[in-house]
Parts: C-alpha cells; structure tokens; sequence
C-alpha cells in the first residue's frame, strides 16, 4: 500500500493524515501523529469522508449542454464553446460582462490562477468566491481594527488559555480539532464562556453560558465593555501604548448598562457582568468565533465589536490571547490571501492602488482594470438584471449555499452562458451549458492554508479519474486558448509567482513545506512565520478602537412570519452535501435536514417530533421533520443548509452588510405549519 | 531461543521478501505507521505503538468482499486476499488483539475474508522495553512482553535482538537463513527478564483488573458515562483504532453492470451504528460509550472464555479528541 501524506480538505484546522492507497484506489486513511494540529486525532469526516473521491457519480468528462440534455464532449469541443462564446459576449459586452466563482474548496494554486485568469485574460475583477458567504466581515472587519484580517493566534494556543470567549461558533461540531484544544483547556481548569442561541455542546460543558437572541451580539459585546470600563477592569497600559479611538468606544458603550444590554439580547444582565468580569480578568483570554458573528447584515460590526473586547482588556498581540475567527472551509483563508475578491490581489493588496497594479502589470504582461468588481450576491443581482452575461464557477454550488435560492437560480437562468466546473453535477451543474469535470484533492498538488494561516502541501495520492483534469490545468488551458497563455510545469511553479508578488506569501516555496507548511506572513526564505499577530504593534501601526451600536436585523419576526430562522451546519456533513453526502458512515447519521425547535413551540404549533414540518418565508418554503428540543430559545428555530431537498436558503434573504456584503443568514422571518 | 545481530535484521526481512510480502513499522518523517517493508525507513527503536495496528492486515478499513453482476444468471466472484505476508515489529498488546480477533472471526462462525487473510499471516512480534504515557497493557496482563500469539517475538537486547520461537511456522523462517542467527545463552535469557522488568517499572497508566471485572456488572448507573459521553465529539476514532473492535457495515457500490460488496470498519458511538436492523438500540450517548466499555470489559469475556476484549494499547485514549479515557473510567467503575 502506497501512503501519502496530505491535508484534510473539509474544515479549515488544517488536519495531517496519509492516504492509502491501494490499486489506485484510496481505501485508508491514518492521521499524522506529529502534525501540530491533527496529533494523531481526526473527525469523522477525517476518518470517513473520503469515499467521494470513487463515487460513481464522479464526473469524468466534460459535458456540454443540448436541448435540455447533457452529451459527453472532448476537452477541445468543450473550450471551443467556451472560447466562441466568452469572446462573443466580451465584444459585445465589455470585459466586466462576465464574471467568475473561485473556489475554498481548491488549492491557492487554483485560486492564485483563477483570479489571474480574471483579471489579467478576461480583463475583469469580477472574481470572488464564498468567503463573501462566511468571513467577508473578518476580511473587512479586523482589517480595519488590526490591520490583518485573519485569526490573530495559533490553534495550539487555544489549549494554553485561561479564558476562552465562544461566540456564534459551535466549535465541537464544526472544527473539531480545534474543540480538542477547548477541551483540553477545559480539562486543565480554564474557564470558557459560550454565548450562542442555540445550546451547542460547549455551551453544555462551559463555565458560562449566555443564551443570547441572534443578531444581538453587538449589543451583547457593548453591554460586557460597558461592565468592564464601569468596575475598571479595562487595559489602561495597552489602551494607552498600542490603540487608538479609546474616548469613542467608552462613549458608545456608555449607553449599552447590562439593563439595556439584557432587554435587547435576553441575557440576564448579571450573567453580562459576570462574563464581563471572566473575560477582562485574565491575561490569557481568547476570543472564538464564526460564523454566528459573520453572517449578519451588521457582520462588519459584530467583527470591530469582538476586537474592541480584546483591545479593551489587553488580550492581543500576545501568545493565549487574540481574536480567532474560525475559517470554515479547508482552504477559505488561501482563497482570499492569494486574491480571489474582486477589490485584492494576492496578499490583500489594493486593485485601485497604481503602484500595485503596476507591479502586477509588469509581472503579468497586461493592462489590469482599476476598478473593483463585483461581489458574490452582486454578480447574482447584475445576471439577473442583465449586465452581467456569462459566469464560470470552479468548485461552488450557489444552488444550495447561497442565500435565496430561487432568486440564484433566476439569475444563473438569465445569462447567456454559464461554466461550471465541478466534481460532481451539482444543482449549479445542472444549469450550465458546459461543465469541466475537475479533480478531488487527492488528485492534485497544490497548498491549503488553514484557519491558523499555516499554508500546507496537498499531495497526489491517485491519478485523475476518467478524463479529468487537474483544476489549475484546466484554467491555464482555457486561458491560452483564449489568448492569455498560461504556462507552469506545476504547482509549485505557480507557488513561486505567488511568492514573487505577495508579500505575506514572499518566503514560501514548496521544499519549506515539507515538515507541516509555513504560517504567513512569512515575508523571506529565512523567515520562519508567524504564529501569532501583532506582537509589539499592530499590522496597521495602532490598534483601532471602531465603535458600533447595535442594529435589529435586516428582517424580524412579525404576525405572519413569528418564528426567526437561523441557519448553520451538522458535524457529519460539510456545505452542499456534495462530497459528504456520498459517504455511507456520515449519509447514514444524517440523511435528510430537519428544523430545530423549541419544544414549547413545537407543542403549541402541534406539531410533533419527527412529523413534518413546513417552514415558509417571505422568499420560499420547504417541507422537513421537526426535532423538538430544549436547547434553543422560545420563537427561534434552526435548519441546517446542508440538504438540496430541504433547502434552507429557499427561506433566507440576501440582505448584506452594507460593506462586507455577506448574506444575513443566521436571521430572517419565516413561519411554520404542520406539513 | 535465538539471536539475530541488529544489522542482520535487514537482510532477515529482505530475505522473507523473496517468498513473502513483509509488513513492519516505517518512519513516514516523525509518524510510525505498519506498512511495506522499505529498509531505509525501518522502526526498530520506536517507543509505543504506530497510531493503527496491524488489524488491518487482516480486517482492512475497506474491503472488496465479492463482486457480482447480473448476465441471466447471478455471476459472482469473490475477492479472497491469499498473499502470503509476514508482519514484523508486532507489538505483544497488537498480538493480543489478532488472538482475539481470530477467536471472533475463526471460531463460531468462520469469516472467509478473514481467514484467507489471516491464515496466510505469520506474525512476528517485538516486545516493548518502554511504556508510553497511554499504555496500560501491564494492568491487563498482555505485555510489554508477550507470552503467547506469535510465530517468532524479538526482543532488543541493545546490539542484538533476542528471537523466541512460538510456532513451527515460526522455526521454519529462522531455518530458511540459519546462517544469520546464532543460539541465545541463558544470559541473554536473564537480560530479557531484567528489561522486563525495568520496562514494566515505565508504565504511567494503571487498571485493578480484578476490581473492575468484580464491579462492573453494578457499574450500569454510574454517573460516569452521562460525564464522560458529555464531550464525545462522534468521530468514531476510539473504534477506528482498536486493535479488537470488530463491527463493519456492508455497503453495495454499483458502477455499469457490475457492483461490488464492499465491507468497512464500524463505529458503535454512531447513531446511525446497527441501523440496517432499524436502528441502534442504545439511544443516549451515554448507553453507547457504556457499550464499548462493556463490551469489551463484560460481554467478550463472558462469551469467549474470559479473553478481555481490550489489549490496554491505550490507542482510544490517545487519539480522542475529548479526552475521554478508558482507564480513568475503568477506575471510576473499580471504586
């Protein structure tokens, strides 16, 4: 049996395990004993996930699209098409006439090419990808109070930590290795504060637990400042040294006393001041969170409030401390670092900056559009409106994921022409005139960055099924057939572009990720990266204080729509279901979605567990069995978005912040009925 | 007994591999992991055990069992696995758990796929001369150095390895290459029972294994499984690695005309474990964890002659990502 060691390429821990593989054939999996994070130890979708990777369902050759039906194509008919056809609409249209979906499922490699692809073939920005979807508030929000957009410490880290300060991330389920480190912390005597609305395992096994409504958090976080400035517990020393923006803070937290913090959130206010008092008291406080913080139309906000908490007490810049949002895709971190957003470079360098799109031009040989492009719901939005005529989506099914699906699909129905590449013939799949058959990670080289910023290898453990193809070959093919010529040996090849042009990427190379990859920013070949941000000062110099007051969610509960709907995952099925839901062990624990409610509500509306359920919103309704339980609040219920049948985002809104343009997905209105 | 001069271990395995598939532990970087033997990453000096047993030589994660397709008829052909094999560097608990696997799949009912397997199988063990932090195979009485369930078992005695002879297949690989070993003194003997003895001074994890056969039958409502299961995170890891967990589910994978039965490794601490019977019969969390313990600690003894269903490897201890550990809760049910 062949082994080869590779990156889990679910969550963003940024597990280690070996590939067996048998007759070309992956049949075993054991995890790396000696990887920092993984330590011999790995999740069911770790241990399980993987027999994707030889469904039959694989695709294995491209497609194009007759009538209704799909007939199987070569790799030369199928970018003909895509040549005459991405040609014709950009003369007709414009270059920003089309627009393109990178992947955090792919390797930065992929996204690296990908965003080239856009901006330096098609001439375009319009290149984005689902980190829009879950930490387009991170990206945008710590930037603005750090400087850096990306989890300030290291996982191992979490472990060491006397405090640790949960908000909106069920961390067991969802990064479960990382839950490891909370358990050991746990075990060793830290205290952890879990504030969720939904009573998550943590929540079972913390110190604390603040059963708050969603979208309060603002008024959550101010409420725990306001105690804190109020008994003197603030970091006078670090607020002075290394923040500025101090008077602005303590004046809008005035305003939030633990009365008016408890009315708006439903936390009982000594449990604010007791959280207040856990949190500030030690110098090794954490801050967790996900995507409970992010996906809400005051995302931006919620983010600046948590780095607010940690500048206030101190807790930044330090190892055990920081603010740690938890990346949820395997490689959602390297997607955004090498540049897959429409406003950014690799390396969050600004588009509209004309002395780094001019060193950007040099390298790639072609004039670059100044001007930012679209973001993810936007290209949606102009598809159906008619500005937008042609979209090519790697590795992402907005059919499932994206908020409002009967919107997406009007829109994706709209254009003219529509790419996909996939493993699989998603829901989106199914809508385009031409799908690429790509290849699954254990078919390819390339790097994922993790969570933790810690960029490692993906190895090649099997060859290509059938005809496909590795994705960062099919972009470079597609581009020098339309023009652009794209040439690399391999990825690591493509690595060392990144690393010529991307300062935070600048020392790494290939043969320095052999022994579990680097941490960026890693700026030379003798740097050895960095484990935790912000030691002695800030990325951006000081730390910004950035005050925000709380703001209702973009769409309440009202007469005829009572009930709030929050969204999120199941710990055995990853996104759209696509990979996870063709292995036996995880399909079997969770074939189907469900709707969470609380039993209260269930008895009153008659429903009982286990019956179906419908739950209809202003945008959609879906028919699923109700789980009765008591671990979320009265008038919340909760759906899972993994499950096309069932689909949650039939119910969702596509309300944004108004600068990180996320989707509030973990609040809109919707009402249930026996089904 | 015999001994073989460390730097005669190479040429012993390299010449098995003439007639037979050798397996044994290999560097991969810092991991330790059983596979094909490549001499340049041999293990001879790793302490503790590699994260799998070699189980899987035997009963792999992913088993092809047969293939069948529909041509009038039912056309079947079955995926024996007969490659004669030879696995080195068994540690005495991972012996302990092939003895109990076979009387699993050997005995009442015989397992065509395990015993094409396993009787073409001839082990080759290594005794452990230091305890890991999670061994506790001493409280169980199967190591660190094993007594029974081997064809030949080496012991490092420093430049040399002590070689004891367990079974005529054994005899018969020493005989094929007499010429690399020489007979063993009653002082390398006494060696091995001084190391012994220091090794079992190395142990940091203790069980009263009588105590806990005397209680856990009235251990059912202890509070200790509503505790422990409080933090299992359900990755199924504490049966993924133990060297006696036995439980699979069959799946068909069906591709064109053909479709293949394919057999994999099951977890008990999943909701979904036994449900092609409708359903796993222990609802909570807590009655599965209690399950595993009891099975293992209870139910096998009593079915197969009093042989514990756990070799005290500590595997499930060391790779739970809630720490959840099996000799804190066998101490629990002791006392």
């Amino acid at each position: 049996m062949k082994r080869v060691l590779t990156t889990c390429e679910f969550c963003g821990c940024g597990c280690n395990f070996y590939l067996g593989v048998e007759d070309g054939k992956v049949v075993a999996i054991y995890p790396s004993v000696s990887h920092p994070i993984s330590q011999g130890r790995l999740c069911i979708k770790g241990w399980q996930g993987h027999e994707y990777i030889h469904s039959p369902e694989r695709l294995t050759t491209p497609l194009i699209k007759k009538g209704n039906r799909f007939r199987e194509a070569s790799w030369d008919e199928a970018y003909e098409l895509i040549v005459d056809k991405f040609n014709q609409i950009r003369t007709r249209y414009g270059n920003d006439s089309i627009a393109v979906f990178s992947s955090a499922k792919c390797t930065n490699e992929e996204n690296y090419l990908m965003q080239k692809f856009a901006r330096a073939c098609l001439g375009t920005n319009n290149v984005d990808h689902c980190a829009r979807l879950c930490h387009a508030s991170t990206v945008v929000g710590l930037a603005t109070t750090f400087g850096s957009g990306a989890m300030t410490n290291s996982i191992n880290e979490i472990a060491g930590a006397e405090v640790i300060f949960i908000i909106g991330s069920n961390t067991t389920e969802q990064h479960p290795l990382i839950g490891d480190r909370v358990l050991r912390a746990i075990e060793k005597g830290a205290k952890v504060i879990v504030a969720d609305p939904r009573e998550t395992q943590l929540a079972k096994l913390c110190s604390l637990y603040l059963m708050h409504k969603p979208g309060s958090d603002v008024a959550l976080l101010n409420g725990m400042m306001n105690a804190i400035i109020a008994e003197g517990l603030e970091d006078k020393e670090f607020i002075a040294e290394r923040t500025e923006g101090f008077e602005s803070l303590k004046e809008t937290v005035a305003d939030y006393t633990p009365e008016k913090s408890s009315a708006i959130t439903s936390v009982p206010e000594e449990k604010i001041v007791e959280a207040a008092r856990i949190y500030s008291r030690s110098k090794k406080s954490i801050i967790i969170y996900s995507m409970g913080i992010t996906q809400h139309t005051t995302g931006v906000d919620n983010v600046m409030t948590t780095a607010n908490l940690a500048m206030l007490t101190g807790n930044v810049g330090k190892e055990f401390t920081g603010v740690d949002p938890l990346r949820g895709q395997n490689n959602v971190q390297g997607a955004c670092d090498v540049g897959a957003l429409p406003n950014v470079f690799s390396g969050y360098q600004a588009v509209t900056d004309e002395k780094l799109r001019n060193k950007f031009e040099k390298a790639w040989k072609v004039t670059l559009p100044p001007q930012p492009g679209l973001t993810l719901v936007e290209m949606l939005n102009s598809a159906l409106e008619g500005s937008l005529r042609a979209m090519y989506i790697m590795g992402e099914n907005p059919m499932v994921s994206d908020p409002d699906i009967n919107h997406v699909e009007k829109s994706l129905k709209a254009l003219d022409f529509l790419v996909v590449q996939d493993i699989f013939l998603t829901e989106t799949a199914t809508l385009a005139d031409v799908v690429l058959p790509g290849v699954s990670f254990a078919e390819k080289d390339g790097t994922f960055t993790s969570t933790e910023r810690r960029i490692q290898r993906v190895r090649k453990a099997i060859e290509p099924l059938g005809d496909s193809k590795p994705d960062w070959k099919i972009i470079t093919e597609l581009s020098s057939r339309l023009g652009y010529r794209m040439d690399y040996s391999s990825p690591a090849e493509i690595m060392d572009e990144i690393a010529k042009l991307t300062p935070i990427y600048g020392g790494v190379s290939y043969s320095r990720l052999e022994s579990f990859g680097l941490q960026w920013p890693c700026p030379s070949p003798d740097h050895p990266g960095t484990p935790y941000l912000h030691k002695g000062s800030f990325t951006r110099g000081l730390g910004k204080f950035s005050p925000a007051d709380y703001k209702t969610p973009a769409e309440l509960p009202s007469h005829d729509y009572p009930f709030v709907l929050t969204t999120g995952r199941v710990g055995f099925h990853y996104h759209t279901g696509t990979m996870t839901r063709k292995d036996w062990a995880l399909e079997r624990e969770y074939p189907t979605g469900y709707v969470e409610v609380n039993s209260q509500d269930a008895k009153q509306l008659g429903i009982k567990n286990g019956q179906t359920a419908k739950v209809i919103s202003r945008r959609g309704e879906i028919s699923l069995s109700l789980k009765s339980v008591d671990t979320i609040a009265k008038g919340v219920v909760f759906i899972p978005f993994h499950f096309a049948e069932a689909a949650a985002n039939k119910l969702t809104a596509a309300n944004l912040d108004p600068v990180a343009k996320i989707p509030e997905y973990k609040v809109c209105a919707v009402r249930l009925e026996k089904g | 007994m015999k001994i073989l001069s460390k730097s005669n271990l190479v040429p012993f395995l390299e010449g098995l591999g003439l007639e037979f598939k050798v397996n044994a532990p290999l560097y991969e970087g810092q991991d330790v992991l059983f596979g094909d033997l490549d001499s340049s990453k041999l293990a001879t000096d790793f302490i503790g055990k590699p994260r799998l047993s070699p189980k899987e030589y035997s009963f792999p994660q992913r088993e092809r069992l047969f293939t069948f397709k529909n041509n009038g008829g039912v056309e079947i052909e079955a995926h024996l696995n007969e490659t004669k094999r030879v696995i080195w560097g068994i540690r005495p608990c991972d012996l302990y758990g092939l003895k109990f696997l076979d009387m699993v799949y050997l005995s009442d009912y015989v397992d065509p796929y395990y015993q094409a397997r396993r009787s073409n199988t001839i082990l080759l063990g290594l005794n452990c001369n230091k305890a890991e932090e999670s061994c506790f195979c001493s409280s169980i009485g199967t190591g660190p150095f094993a007594r029974e369930a081997f064809d030949l078992l080496f012991t490092d005695l420093g430049d040399v390895f002590l070689v004891e002879i367990g079974s005529k297949a054994g005899k018969k690989l020493i005989e094929k290459q007499a010429n690399l070993f020489t007979n063993a003194t009653s002082k390398d003997e006494k060696q091995a029972g001084i190391l012994e003895e220091k090794s079992k001074k190395t142990f940091k994890t203790y069980i009263d294994l009588g105590k806990v056969e005397a209680k856990i039958a009235g251990a059912s409502s202890s509070p200790v499984w509503a505790e422990e299961a409080a933090k299992c995170i359900l990755c199924g890891g504490c049966n993924w690695v133990c060297p006696t967990c036995y439980c699979f589910n069959i799946e068909d994978v069906t591709s064109g005309d053909k479709t293949q039965r394919v057999r994999y490794w099951d977890s008990c601490q999943l909701g979904g474990f036994t449900q092609m019977a409708a359903m796993n019969s222990r609802a909570t969390q807590a009655e599965r964890l209690r399950q595993r313990i009891y099975h293992k600690f209870s139910y096998n003894p009593d079915k197969y002659g009093g042989e514990i269903g756990c070799t005290g490897c500590g595997r499930c201890i060391d790779v739970c990502p809630a720490g959840i550990n099996i000799a804190y809760i066998l101490r629990r049910v002791a006392n």
